[in-house]
């Protein structure tokens, strides 16, 4: 379908400018942002998943045009972290870090890849930019974003300098209650020579809003990006999580954990670009799709031409708890050199009736059976969460929707 | 047969090059296929007319639909001006019937059987050198004791004309319908040749029936048609033999393969391809199984500049079951992107698929494959193995499967493994006194057995002589 079809007829240079003035933007990123919006027109849908007769995600339905207010856009943020790193709310970091902005900001995401990062980069009203200098290790960044209007988006940068580290926790709620509403975010990750980054996000939005989130990182030499991916809220997602190993000896691992039920569809893709020697990438993700939720999963491990002595590893296992769900599945392996060790799997299956059948006749009620095996299910990808806040969280609200359930 | 065979070059010699006039018309004015040329063919056949409509039916689709486009990773088929079939529908007339002799076929082809070591008989039938009378005599006898079974085993134009009612029932309609994808349309269209198999109730066919002979028969193969008809509780093996390189000239083949595998029957259908490098090698095959049947695909897919080729099996019965061995092998300058589609649409249906791919010298192999669980296919199970084995950087190895599962009680398994052959193992047979080419072919030898010890014994040898000769570099 063509984008044409999408562009907005109340959308305005003037808003883009009253939003670019509120914060005190510099006029290149006016441009930019005014740049994104003109490119709208010709921008089309991210790209989805096709097969023989459908469309695994249709993004074209969504009124785009009821569901984006950019001028009345309200947020609860927390943004903290250690003293030794910097984590600056959006003004903030454009008052006093533009050079860095000037250096990273689209530089991982492409404004104008497809229609809704140019939306958000024409509208973005709140952002992070998280800046660690060399060396520092810094814990426990937290962003959190409450949402509090019909639309918002949000832009998150984060650059670390050689040899620094740092742990981000980010997580998106819905404060008050609207009916339908709209996340879009976008996260750049800049990992300097020998840093480490490990990003955690807990997508917990209300079940009536929409969502749209690109998180993409480059790592240098010897650096690593671990990303920690939870989604539970939202009735659409349409994520991507991506790693460009572009430094020799580099590191990513994406590990992804959802929970779908009532009618939620989940769109979420797992990349990793091999671009150099010696690289390795590890991509877990396990899911439930409950009810009459749907689960879309693209993995993609590409190992380019000169990744020499590649490793490459993905697994993907989505357990039914229903008969009306569905749980698609595309895990792609592209490889152009062949010094490389890769493999991938998928497996889509129902809890095991023999676990079942062992702990029910050792006097567990079946109820309880179920949920302690659905829990174990989650142990792997949960074992892979270095910040302990976030593995609470995520295992409780896994916990609390499984205890709902009938 | 040959008969008939004079008869056409007696009396049709005048219709063949006024329908050749016709087609470089078409040619110049850029109409590509035309309603005349499709008549042209049909008349030529002297099909009934029923026939001729579903060709008209199946261009008119053809027409309307567009080029496959945006799939990722795609092959390249900007080569390929569908424009420029035309000349293709007919090759020239001197070839159609094939060769007189063996002096006659191409270099490239003779010096690949030479390499192969097949013996001269065995050549000439690969080669389509005077396949019909060579292998008429061989298969002769053969179809006289299946026929005492109710067999039915000819060419496919001859079935139009003798078994009208069983190809008009099967005949592009339920299983591979024109309206599938550009190719089966224009297969359906311009089809031509190919085989058609009937088993009766009951019935089992010890031999693999083999189709070496339709190569050539009416010198258009490459838009040759299969139709399998296996009746409840019988058994065939079809071996397909597109093991002879092409004459040079063919750069299309849109073959169509259809299959019905009644209920408890079992039908495994093999292939070893290889079209020589300048052809687009793009076929449908599918299989319909009732209750309890088995279909078993078996390829090797060596040749061609580019495949696209994803056998596909509908499981509609309770308990049907599908097999899919697969191994392709892309050197310099090939695309090979293959794989399986199975659509789970029935309870306690299962399903295997086991893919190998070898890329070498720029190569690149692609695993495509779908499968689908609909909604109610309870217990059922698919399992997907896919190995990919390289050789070099300037090749290229993809996996990209999709899994449509709609049905919770279920067991899904996908993997897939890329390597380079291993540095261990070539080391290990040197240090036994193997070098190092003959190492890599004893790795990749055992690497492929899987479809090797699925085939009978002269195409094993076959594909095994392939492999290597692709390895040493040194087939055309």
């Amino acid at each position: 379908m063509s984008a044409g079809t999408q562009v907005h007829a109340n959308l305005t240079e003037e808003q883009v400018r009253e939003i670019s003035d509120g914060l005190d933007e510099p006029d290149w990123l006016l441009e930019t942002r005014l740049e994104a919006l003109a490119a709208l027109e010709d921008l089309e849908m991210p790209d989805v998943i096709r097969t023989p007769g459908r469309d695994w995600t249709n993004l074209h339905e969504l009124d785009f045009e009821s569901l984006v207010d950019p001028l009345n856009a309200a947020e609860n943020k927390d943004q903290v972290g250690p003293e030794d790193a910097e984590v600056l709310p959006w003004s903030e970091a454009v008052a006093d870090h533009e050079d860095l902005l000037q250096e990273h900001f689209g530089s991982i995401v492409d404004p104008q890849e497809n229609y809704l990062t140019a939306l958000s980069t024409a509208l973005f009203s709140t952002g992070t930019v998280i800046y660690v200098p060399e060396g520092v290790d810094a814990e426990d960044v937290t962003v959190r974003t409450e949402q509090n209007s019909r639309s918002l988006f949000n832009y998150t940068l984060v650059i670390t300098e050689e040899s620094s580290s740092v742990t981000i926790l980010e997580r998106q709620s819905t404060g008050e209650e609207a009916a339908e509403q709209y996340y879009s975010g976008v996260v750049e990750v800049a990992a300097g020579e020998n840093s480490y980054v490990q990003y955690g996000s807990l997508q917990n939005l209300s079940e009536d809003a929409y969502n749209f989130t690109v998180k993409r990182g480059v790592a240098d030499t010897y650096a690593t990006i671990d990303w920690i991916e939870g989604n539970l809220g939202t009735q659409l997602t349409k994520t991507e999580v991506s790693t460009t190993l572009s430094g020799d000896s580099s590191e990513t691992q994406i590990v992804g954990a959802f929970y779908g039920h009532n009618d939620q569809h989940f769109d979420l893709d797992a990349k990793v670009w091999h671009r150099a020697e010696h690289t390795t990438a590890d991509l877990v993700t396990r899911g439930i799709t409950d009810d009459v939720a749907r689960s879309v999963y693209e993995g993609v491990q590409d190992v380019g031409a000169d990744a020499w002595d590649t490793s490459s590893y993905q697994r993907e296992n989505t357990l039914m708890l229903s008969d009306e769900s569905e749980a698609d599945a595309s895990p792609k392996l592209i490889i152009n050199n062949h010094d490389t060790e890769a493999s991938h799997s998928a497996t889509v299956g129902q809890i095991d009736a023999e676990d079942l059948f062992y702990m029910t006749s050792r006097g567990v009620d079946p109820r309880s059976a179920r949920n302690m095996l659905v829990e174990g299910f989650f142990v792997p990808v949960l074992e892979e969460i270095d910040v302990d806040e976030l593995r609470d969280d995520l295992e409780e609200l896994i916990g609390t929707r499984l205890r709902e359930r009938e | 047969m040959s008969s008939d065979q004079d008869h056409l070059q007696e009396t049709d010699t005048e219709a063949r090059f006024e329908f050749k006039k016709e087609e470089n018309a078409a040619v110049k004015s850029d109409k590509g296929l035309t309603e005349e040329i499709i008549r042209m063919i049909s008349e030529d056949k002297d099909e009934p007319d029923w026939m001729l409509e579903r060709r008209l039916r199946a261009l008119e689709q053809y027409q309307n639909m567009p080029m496959p486009s945006g799939w990722p990773g795609m092959p390249d088929l900007s080569e390929l001006d569908v424009e420029e079939i035309i000349p293709y529908i007919r090759p020239d007339v001197d070839k159609r019937e094939g060769v007189d002799d063996w002096t006659e076929l191409p270099d490239e082809i003779k010096d690949t059987f030479d390499k192969l070591g097949i013996p001269e008989a065995e050549k000439n039938a690969l080669s389509g050198v005077g396949a019909q009378y060579e292998s008429e005599v061989v298969y002769q006898n053969m179809q006289e004791q299946w026929e005492e079974k109710g067999v039915i085993f000819c060419n496919m134009d001859k079935a139009v004309q003798e078994h009208p009612e069983l190809v008009k029932e099967h005949f592009m309609t339920t299983c591979v319908p024109p309206s599938d994808n550009k190719f089966a349309a224009l297969h359906g269209a311009v089809w031509s040749g190919g085989s058609f198999v009937y088993v009766p109730e009951g019935v089992t066919v010890e031999m693999p029936v083999q189709a070496y002979f339709r190569m050539n028969s009416e010198g258009m193969g490459q838009f040759e048609h299969t139709l399998i008809i296996a009746e409840e509780g019988s058994e065939v093996h079809y071996i397909e033999g597109c093991s002879a390189p092409k004459y040079g000239t063919h750069n299309l083949h849109s073959g169509g393969v259809e299959v019905f595998v009644g209920e408890d029957a079992h039908v495994q259908y093999s292939t070893v391809q290889n079209w020589s490098k300048n052809t687009f090698n793009l076929n449908t095959k599918r299989a319909i199984c009732e209750a309890n049947g088995t279909m078993e695909w078996v390829s090797g897919s060596m040749g061609s500049k580019a495949t696209m080729l994803y056998p596909c099996t509908i499981l509609k019965g309770r308990g049907s079951t599908d097999t899919h061995i697969t191994i392709a092998f892309a050197g310099e300058g090939q695309d090979i992107d293959t794989g399986a589609k199975v659509y789970h649409n029935a309870p306690d249906t299962s399903s295997t698929i086991e893919s190998k791919s070898i890329s070498k010298d720029g190569g690149r192999t692609n695993y495509r494959g779908l499968v689908h669980i609909a909604d109610g296919a309870e217990n059922s199970s698919t399992a997907v193995e896919c190995d990919a084995l390289m050789f070099d950087n300037e090749s290229t190895s993809d996996t990209m499967p999709y899994m449509e599962i709609e049905e919770s009680k279920v067991d899904v398994a996908h993997e897939a493994t890329v390597g380079k052959i291993g540095d261990e193992d070539i080391f290990y047979l040197q240090s036994r006194g193997l070098d190092d080419d003959d190492a890599k072919k004893m790795i990749v030898a055992g690497f492929i057995e899987p479809i090797t010890e699925e085939l009978p014994i002269e195409y094993a040898v076959e594909l095994n002589r392939l492999i290597e000769l692709e390895m040493e570099g040194s087939l055309g």
